[in-house]
């Protein structure tokens, strides 16, 4: 990275590289599996735009780690503002491992949340049922399933943001 | 765009970039508030009793807890704008300290006060123009912050400008000290608390707008 302030291109680009592999697994479990490339390249462009305030004395895993913590909380942020498609009922998924961590992880999260909010984030937001639907399969009502997933994400978020470890 | 094709655009027009040094910029912020300290004295703004006053226990207390104050928020304000810094724990420490030196104000009142009622020790005109002053005082600091915290990498840009806001309200409550007039430590708590909460607000409510990680 010091190379990299320095303006050494080839230090730089394989600096990228290895940030690139590292940042694909730190998103693969933490988001849907469509969401991890924008993460990357987000990540990537925010590390090119801030490297001076990289201090050359300290390690660069925890500069790294809380920028892709960041970029996390904002996508996660853009996800719950997007308006929910559903799913085609025939569509194919190749490899499972990637959703499966991303389950996991999503799992012991909505531990943190009311069993309402939860059950409102898992029905809408990964199940990929509509606002209806998932009104008429938990009994509540619209508006409240919508104000469930909002508050359920806002609260999430602030849990992330308040955890101390990253990786 | 695959990742490979942005990670070579991005190494293909790299130029070389000066690493953030954090007492450079405490110098600057220290710079500009001493300018603006001489500047406001220099119009003649220092209350005229101020000979008197040098060296009564309260206004080493007024100087002395917003001098400090001004100095710990900024420097939190400024550490947090690296991607590592977790500004929580600084600013519950500034807040600890702020409600000490506020309790602290009891022990200097002038035995005088005592005789008048809240409304009188309170003042609110003259208290509204005093958090106006001090907010207005505040701006040269609160926009080299700001400008600062653009240029970093806070990774909690609410906390940041957060406590952006509160260092630029403390230091604006410092400037204003040496000219406002009023002794009794009721009316410095109630109102500089108001006008250090108003730019920490405006901060809060602003910066993190025009910033993007």
């Amino acid at each position: 990275m010091v190379a990299a302030q320095n303006g050494h291109g080839g230090a730089y680009r394989r600096l990228l590289a290895e940030m690139s592999d590292w940042l694909v697994r730190y998103f693969q479990r933490r988001l849907p599996p469509g969401e991890v490339d924008d993460a990357v390249q987000e990540t990537l462009l925010a590390v090119h735009r801030r490297r001076h305030t990289y201090d050359p004395q300290s390690p660069l895993g925890p500069w790294l780690a809380a920028i892709a913590k960041r970029k996390w909380i904002d996508q996660l942020r853009s996800l719950g503002r997007r308006p929910t498609e559903e799913l085609p009922e025939d569509l194919s998924i190749a490899d499972h491992e990637a959703s499966i961590v991303s389950a996991s992880v999503l799992a012991s999260l909505l531990e943190e949340l009311r069993p309402a909010q939860a059950q409102a984030i898992l029905l809408v937001k990964v199940q990929g049922y509509s606002i209806e639907e998932a009104s008429s399969q938990s009994g509540l009502s619209a508006s409240a399933i919508k104000m469930n997933i909002h508050r359920g994400l806002s609260r999430l978020t602030a849990f992330i943001e308040k955890t101390y470890d990253v990786e | 765009m695959s990742n490979e094709a942005l990670i070579q655009s991005l190494s293909a027009d790299l130029v070389p970039v000066r690493p953030r040094r954090m007492l450079r910029e405490a110098g600057l912020v220290l710079g500009l508030g001493a300018t603006e300290l001489a500047l406001f004295l220099g119009f003649g703004m220092m209350r005229p009793d101020m000979g008197e006053m040098v060296g009564s226990t309260y206004l080493l207390w007024r100087l002395g807890s917003l001098a400090i104050l001004a100095a710990i928020i900024c420097t939190v304000a400024i550490r947090s704008y690296s991607p590592t810094a977790r500004p929580r724990r600084g600013l519950r420490l500034a807040g600890a300290l702020a409600a000490a030196a506020m309790i602290g104000g009891i022990f200097v009142a002038p035995a005088d006060v005592g005789d008048h009622t809240l409304l009188e020790r309170l003042r609110p005109l003259h208290g509204i123009l005093c958090a106006a002053s001090i907010f207005v005082l505040s701006l040269p600091i609160l926009a080299i912050l700001g400008v600062l915290m653009r240029s970093g990498a806070p990774t909690h840009p609410r906390l940041s400008a957060l406590a952006s806001g509160a260092a630029a309200g403390s230091w604006g409550a410092f400037v204003f000290a040496f000219c406002c007039p009023f002794n009794d430590p009721l009316y410095v708590v109630v109102w500089y608390s108001v006008g250090c909460a108003a730019v920490a607000a405006a901060a809060r409510w602003r910066l993190p707008r025009r910033f993007n990680l």
